[in-house]
């Protein structure tokens, strides 16, 4: 995994394109219905993540548009979940820590039923197979999560900003 | 094939974690569980349940991610994140550190005792085995090599069941063997054919087949082929691919020494026995049948099985759910 | 001369006791003795004479220790002479050993206090400390006695000081020079502050005042745990920028300081040095700030262009407003280059490009940093706009995606805001109006867009443009009508449609005869139009129209358009019986109410909406309730449940602000046709029957639910205003509410009883009604069919009276803690707790001119929890319940700030309340335990185990609104301190995961949050 911290070093990419949040989803009538199930659907899953932090800038990953609504596919009755996330230059040297934020986000916050995978959107880095596994590994995951540095970076991704 | 693997019993051993690893103790006595919790918890049967015997808590500032019993049973050593391996001594009232080894430049993946009790062996993400000489008596332990065959993390490491040849798989999709050769040890074959992380391998009793599982998805087993270039170096096939059985990552794979079976704990819930079911002759063709198949074994991902070294039939899994459970397998009627 | 003996030997015994017996109580003995004249001072030195000439410093110093103490308590008494001496006596003190300097300063702090000190001893005295005295390496409090005298001379003897010229200055410089007290520097701070304030001669000694002040910027103090002081970094932090920001003297050495600190990694640096150049602004002009500029520019650009923070951003801003504002300041009289132009140029040169890029980051920073520099003066609005309009409305037109033209509308908009602030445009050559047609223009094609983002953005323009007088034309004017009909009555995203009638009442008030010359017939014509095909589009539409209707009423001359439009309609659609009807009539009585709180404070249009449409309203209702019209209940769509409820805000917003004459005129006419059936005022009178609502007989039961409108009418006129026949219409009212079978009926009789009550004078008159209506209630209570009705009278009446105080209400509210242990009517009581504590929609609120005291609630909190707790003790299991409701609703309804403090003492019921199954405890218990959890979390921290142990069961409680509220507290917990918590971490975050698969959407969304939070306790990043 990963090691080095933001700030430090300059901005990969000083200027990127910014895209505008979709804000809250609206209550809806059913939802109130205290009978009614509802199913975990492709916003519920990208509201979950649209509002993490990336590493580098002070933008959220919707706001990169590093996640898109449409790249988030979910399965409530096969319990999967199958993200792709797009970093914004083909050689971010920050895909493997934004990919292990989706993860961690993911792995905190959806039934344990499920089976996640997050992936690099195909054809937008450089080092995508790579990347890919590392993320796929669930040893090196939860070793990650064990080095305080990488935490301590993964949680301020998914820490609410001030 | 129903019932043919039944539930016996379930215990919460690394609540609030995830349970990474099993070993029975030679006897079956016992069997060590380590996990999340960076603890290795030793536990033994009361009435028709199990019960902790001991907690070993100290040791390790991290996961700890694989356990191994010496062939005596008086040792347990312990592999962990930390990048240390601890080995424990077992006394009257439990279990103390008499040496913890250094080396690795970061996580230990696994450890194995090898079947003299004279060797140790050790695997890490720093992409090396190394293997260390161990003398009981004065509880020391030297490394005498270091082997950097791979070239990706090493996941797993295991000796053969009788000789001193030691198997290792890795991120690198391989699965490599070693043995000594004049004073050092050397790479003596390399398993090539899984598309992705091998995460571990599993010896036949009789130490001619290998049993892998990786992240691609299948067990492949493997073959020596005697008699090439006269003996010193091993050639080893690919007898069968077991495919189409497992939706998701294998994690742990185990081949029971009573009889020809190999039980394996599957990413997600399922847990599937395969049997033999033709006898095999060398250089023949082997071919398996799922023998019992539990989809929902674990509420989370299973990442160990054990066979129990002397019951028929008792096999241990454990999971991300922080649970071990205990399971009788029957021979299902007609095979 | 006995006594006179007597007195020496006692002082003699204190000052022994006290010099060798260490018995500091004798101080105060021998001040006594000085104040009432037994002793004098000379005698106090007298006695002393043994001690001040020992050659043990201590003895020496507890000697003057005494004299300080006594002088501390009597300097008011000394004459001028014994000044003199005592001052020349501690002067020469001052070289003593150290152990005796405390008090010695001590006594020429008490001698700094005296009114009587001849002139030039101020002077004589600072420079014997200046001389003698190393401040800093004394302790803490004797700095500090050091200051106090400076202050002490610099309030009282100004002048002399400053005959000491630039020596002070340079002796307090001295004095301070390393401090590091929090307390003594507010002190040193506030005196640098007078020096300069006062005009004190700084002679060369400017930079090294500077300097002993600056070396503290920026603050960096944190107060220790449990500071008895209190002393805030802020306090400093405040005092500090009031020196350094005092005078232009510092200039040239506080603002490189503030660039260095500007640039520095902390933010709390930065923010300082924002805030503190923007307090340098109020003062600085041209001259100061001349040679600094280029540098604070790329600072401040640099800090919007990169910083993640909001709050460095908005300083930021503001700080380059207040600098643009200086420069707009001095810059009439400065006859040297103009420094404003080229600020303001370099400003454009960063940012304007950027503007060209709305994909890009730095297109919003660059348009914050125009519109900062712009929003300081007129000069640089002018100035900056000249430049950056043209360059909007041509990137419009270039950008044709509906995400980058929004972008550039919204920057636009920001301009035209500021235009706003600067005035009417037709008095100046403003920019805006030499580009009105295309400003014109873009802002309609926004109207135009699919986009309803951009169409949002576009209405918003649209609001600021007609603000401003004379910048439409009359022919744009009505374009402007034409969109803003288009947008409200048939765009279909419901966003653009409010945000297009809010803009037609925001417009409307400015442009009367626009709207209602334009406006209003189009929306008629539509409302009655029977064009669209579908049902379901007609009728939509429709309601869209009765929307906008009510909107564009914010002028007396178009409501009196569309208030008759809005009554015809509703008297067309109320002859219906089916659903959508009710439905229709509720939509007209919503748009009426919108008319009636617009025009409210417009004496003239209230006058005008109430004459028109209460009769109007009573007309249609009287006429629908006739026996002859409707057979069967319910019949007509006005007599439903839910249309009089529509209907009784549109009464009382048209009654509740009319003046008293006029009220005494309309109430002349409603309480008589309720009273005695007189229709005559109505507009159509001839009915084919009698109105008589309070009448007996099944046949009345429609006319006796009008009483709601009455209620609506009565209960919200002025309290000055007389009602006629009161009594009588008081008796019909109990009467009804106890006997009447209807609930609707006779609850709505029991609201407008104690909506009357509430305002009654008090006196015999009220107190026999409201005996009567105890009278009338207690045997119903007690027992028979009617017990229902007699509780909701009696918690209607309580409310009424507990709302003024009334000496009656603590019976009647025992009464109902009575009642929470009655099998049948204790869960209704235990609920009507919350109908005493909430603020009612219609009758006994404020609006209506109810008597309400302020602190009600806290009061009726204070004098009955005590009895529902003793209450819930005593109570059998069955009824247990009612009193932990009753105690909920209670606690529910108290402002938060008390809840906070009253609550700890009932947290052991709270906890156990939290077992309680009724839901609404639970819920109620949980919302009351919600603050506390944020607000007391040291108390809270007693109760971890207890806390965490019950939120957690009732995640998975059937109900899903106690399943969010105990999600909510779960992730309240988390702010409790973390080593309280991190023992129960594993398990919380267990058990969490269960709701994270919860079937309800809503819930899971809490549950991922808290748990997400539980993630974060102690560990690195939180």
């Amino acid at each position: 995994m990963v090691a080095s911290g933001p700030g430090a070093a300059p901005l990969e990419n000083a200027n990127p394109l910014i895209y505008r949040r979709s804000g809250e989803r609206p209550v809806t009538a059913r939802e109130e219905d205290d009978e009614l199930p509802d199913a975990i659907d492709d916003r519920e899953i990208f509201d979950l993540i649209r509002s993490i932090n990336d590493p580098e800038h002070p933008l959220t990953l919707e706001e990169l548009n590093v996640v898109e609504q449409m790249r988030v596919k979910v399965d409530d009755a096969q319990s999967t979940v199958s993200v792709e996330f797009t970093p914004t230059i083909p050689h971010c040297s920050m895909a493997t820590l934004i990919g292990l934020s989706i993860k961690v986000k993911l792995l905190r916050s959806l039934p344990e039923r499920f089976k996640l995978d997050v992936h690099i959107t195909p054809g937008t880095h450089a080092s995508e197979h790579a990347v890919n596994k590392q993320l796929a590994d669930k040893e090196r995951v939860a070793a990650a999560l064990e080095n305080s540095h990488l935490l301590e970076v993964v949680n301020q991704c998914l820490s609410a900003r001030s | 094939m129903p019932e043919a693997l039944s539930l016996l019993c379930r215990v919460s051993a690394h609540p609030e974690s995830r349970c990474w690893a099993l070993a029975w103790s030679p006897s079956g006595a016992l069997l060590a569980s380590c996990g999340g919790d960076r603890a290795v918890r030793v536990w033994g049967r009361e009435g028709s349940g199990w019960a902790c015997r001991a907690v070993l808590a100290d040791g390790h500032q991290r996961t700890v991610r694989r356990v191994a019993w010496s062939p005596c049973g008086q040792f347990l050593a312990s592999a962990s994140f930390d990048g240390t391996t601890c080995v424990w001594r077992r006394h009257e009232h439990g279990f103390e550190v008499v040496a913890t080894l250094e080396g690795h430049e970061n996580e230990v993946k696994s450890v194995a005792w090898a079947p003299s009790g004279s060797l140790l062996a050790t695997c890490s993400r720093d992409k090396s085995v190394w293997v260390w000489e161990v003398d009981e008596e004065e509880q020391e332990f030297e490394c005498v090599s270091v082997l950097s065959a791979h070239s990706q993390d090493v996941k797993h490491v295991v000796w053969h069941p009788s000789q001193e040849l030691l198997a290792s798989a890795s991120y690198d999709d391989t699965v490599r063997l070693y043995r000594e050769d004049e004073d050092d040890w050397v790479c003596c074959a390399t398993l090539e054919g899984h598309t992705s992380t091998v995460w571990a391998v599993a010896w036949e009793r009789s130490g001619q087949r290998l049993v892998s599982c990786s992240d691609d998805r299948t067990l492949r087993v493997w073959q020596r082929s005697e008699g090439h270039g006269g003996g010193s170096e091993h050639s080893w096939q690919c007898v069968c691919t077991l495919s189409g059985y497992h939706g998701r990552s294998i994690y742990d794979v185990a081949w029971c020494h009573l009889d020809g079976r190999g039980g394996h704990g599957v990413r997600r819930r399922r847990r599937a026995v395969f049997e033999e079911v033709s006898p095999v002759s060398p250089g023949s063709p082997v071919t398996f049948g799922l023998a019992a198949h539990v989809p929902r074994a674990h509420a989370q991902d299973a990442n160990g099985v054990a066979w129990h070294p002397r019951e028929p039939g008792l096999l241990a899994s454990c999971g991300d759910d922080g649970d071990i459970a205990f399971w009788q397998y029957q021979r299902p009627e007609g095979l | 001369m006995a006594a006179a003996g007597a007195g020496a030997e006692a002082l003699a015994a204190s000052v022994r006791d006290f010099v060798s017996g260490q018995q500091d109580g004798r101080a105060a003995e021998v001040a006594a003795g000085v104040k009432d004249g037994r002793w004098t001072v000379l005698q106090l030195v007298e006695a002393l004479g043994f001690c001040l000439e020992n050659t043990d410093p201590r003895m020496r110093g507890r000697g003057i220790q005494l004299l300080s103490q006594v002088l501390l308590q009597c300097y008011s008494l000394l004459q001028e002479k014994e000044v003199l001496h005592l001052v020349l006596f501690y002067e020469s003190r001052l070289q003593d050993n150290h152990l005796v300097i405390p008090s010695v300063l001590q006594g020429l702090r008490a001698l700094s206090m005296c009114e009587v000190l001849s002139p030039g001893l101020a002077v004589s005295v600072l420079k014997a400390i200046f001389q003698e005295v190393h401040v800093q390496s004394l302790l803490q409090l004797d700095r500090h006695t050091v200051y106090s005298i400076i202050t002490n001379f610099m309030s009282t003897r100004e002048e002399e000081l400053k005959g000491l010229g630039a020596n002070f200055t340079f002796g307090f410089i001295q004095v301070m020079d390393g401090e590091k007290d929090p307390r003594n520097l507010l002190v040193a701070f506030q005196i640098v502050h007078d020096l300069i304030a006062k005009d004190y001669a700084l002679g060369p000694f400017v930079e090294e005042l500077f300097e002993v002040t600056s070396c503290y910027f920026p603050v960096d103090f944190t107060p220790p745990p449990n500071d008895p002081h209190g002393i805030q970094r802020e306090d400093l932090i405040l005092s500090l920028r009031a020196v350094l920001a005092s005078t232009t003297q510092f200039a040239e050495f506080l603002l490189p300081l503030l660039i260095e600190k500007l640039d520095s990694e902390l933010q709390s640096a930065k923010l300082d040095s924002l805030q503190t150049l923007t307090a340098c602004c109020a003062i600085y002009g041209q001259k100061e700030l001349q040679e600094f500029l280029p540098s604070l520019w790329s600072s401040l650009r640099r800090e919007v262009f990169q910083t993640a923070s909001e709050k460095t951003e908005t300083e930021c801003l503001t700080a380059l407003r207040a600098l643009s504002a200086c420069l707009s300041r001095s810059v009439l009289s400065s006859d040297s280059e103009d420094l404003l132009d080229s600020f303001l140029s370099s400003i454009l040169q960063d940012c304007r490009h950027h503007l060209c890029e709305p994909d890009m980051k730095l297109v919003w920073p660059s348009a914050k940093l125009l519109q900062a520099a712009a929003g300081a003066s007129l000069r640089t609005y002018h100035r900056i706009s000249h430049s950056v309009l043209p360059l909007l409305l041509e990137q419009y037109t270039k950008h044709t995606q509906s995400s980058q033209r929004r972008t550039i509308l919204e920057m636009l908009l920001g301009f035209l805001e500021l235009q706003q602030k600067w005035g009417h445009v037709e008095e100046d050559e403003s920019p805006l109006l030499s580009h009105q047609a295309p400003v014109c223009s873009v802002v309609f094609s926004a109207l135009l867009d699919p986009s309803v983002q951009l169409q949002l953005v576009g209405i918003k323009a649209l609001t600021v443009l007609g603000s401003l007088q004379g910048f439409l034309s009359s022919s744009n004017l009505e374009l402007v009508v034409d969109h803003l009909i288009r947008l409200a009555l048939h765009e279909e995203d419901s966003q653009s449609s409010e945000a297009a009638m809010e803009a037609a009442g925001s417009l409307a008030p400015t442009y009367p005869k626009v709207f209602s010359g334009h406006m209003v017939p189009r929306l008629e014509e539509e409302l009655q139009s029977e064009r669209e095909e579908s049902h379901h589009k007609r009728h939509s539409l429709q309601q869209r129209c009765l929307q906008a209707l009510a909107a564009v009423s914010t002028h007396t001359s178009i409501m009196k358009e569309t208030v008759p439009i809005l009554l015809q309609h509703l008297q067309k659609v109320q002859k219906g019986t089916e659903a959508k009807n009710t439905q229709d009539v509720i939509s007209v009585c919503q748009s009426l109410h919108h008319v009636a709180l617009q025009c409210q404070q417009d004496a003239e249009g209230c006058w005008y909406f109430h004459q028109t449409v209460v009769p109007c309203l009573l007309a249609m209702a009287v006429q629908a309730a006739m026996p002859e019209s409707t057979h069967t209940l319910p019949g007509k769509a006005l007599l439903e449940e839910e249309v009089l409820a529509a209907m009784i805000p549109v009464i009382s917003a048209a009654t509740t602000h009319l003046s008293p004459e006029l009220a005494a005129q309309s109430v002349s006419h409603v309480v008589p046709l309720f009273l005695d059936g007189d229709v005559s005022f109505l507009p159509q009178n001839s009915f084919p029957c009698s109105f008589q609502p309070f009448g007996d007989g099944e046949h009345l039961e429609a006319q006796r639910r009008l009483v709601a409108l009455l209620m609506a009418f009565v209960c919200s006129l002025p309290r000055d205003v007389a009602i006629p026949q009161q009594e009588w219409l008081l008796r019909e009212l109990l009467a009804l509410s106890c006997s009447c079978n209807c609930p609707f009926t006779a609850t709505t009789a029991a609201k407008c009883f104690a909506g009357l009550v509430n305002k009654h004078p008090a006196g015999q008159q009220l107190d026999e009604i409201l005996q009567l209506a105890v009278n009338r209630m207690e045997p119903s209570l007690a027992e028979g069919p009617r017990r229902t009705q007699a509780l909701t009278l009696l918690l209607w009446v309580t409310k009424a009276l507990v709302l003024r105080y009334h000496p009656l209400s603590s019976c009647l509210t025992d009464k109902l803690l009575g009642l929470l242990g009655d099998m049948e009517l204790g869960p209704a009581t235990a609920d009507g707790f919350s109908l005493l504590m909430a603020e009612s929609p219609d009758v006994l609120h404020k609006g209506c001119h109810a008597d309400v005291r302020i602190m009600f609630r806290q009061r009726f909190f204070t004098d009955n929890v005590p009895k529902l707790v003793r209450g819930f003790h005593g109570a059998g299991p069955d009824v247990k319940a009612n009193y932990l409701k009753g105690l909920s609703h209670v606690l529910n309804h108290l402002p938060k700030p008390v809840l906070v403090t009253e609550l700890p003492t009932l947290l052991s019921l709270l906890l156990e309340a939290l077992s309680c199954s009724d839901r609404v405890v639970q819920l109620s218990t949980l919302s009351c335990l919600h603050p506390l959890l944020l607000e007391a979390p040291q108390i809270m921290s007693l109760h971890v185990d207890t806390l965490v142990t019950k939120f957690l069961n009732l995640t998975s409680s059937p109900t899903m609104a106690v399943r969010i509220a105990a999600l909510r507290c779960a992730h309240a917990l988390t702010s409790l301190p973390t080593t309280v918590l991190l023992p129960y971490k594993g398990r919380v975050i267990r058990a969490l995961a269960k709701p994270l698969d919860d079937k309800k959407r809503l819930v899971r969304k809490e549950a991922v949050a808290a748990r997400g939070e539980w993630f974060l306790l102690g560990s690195p990043g939180r």
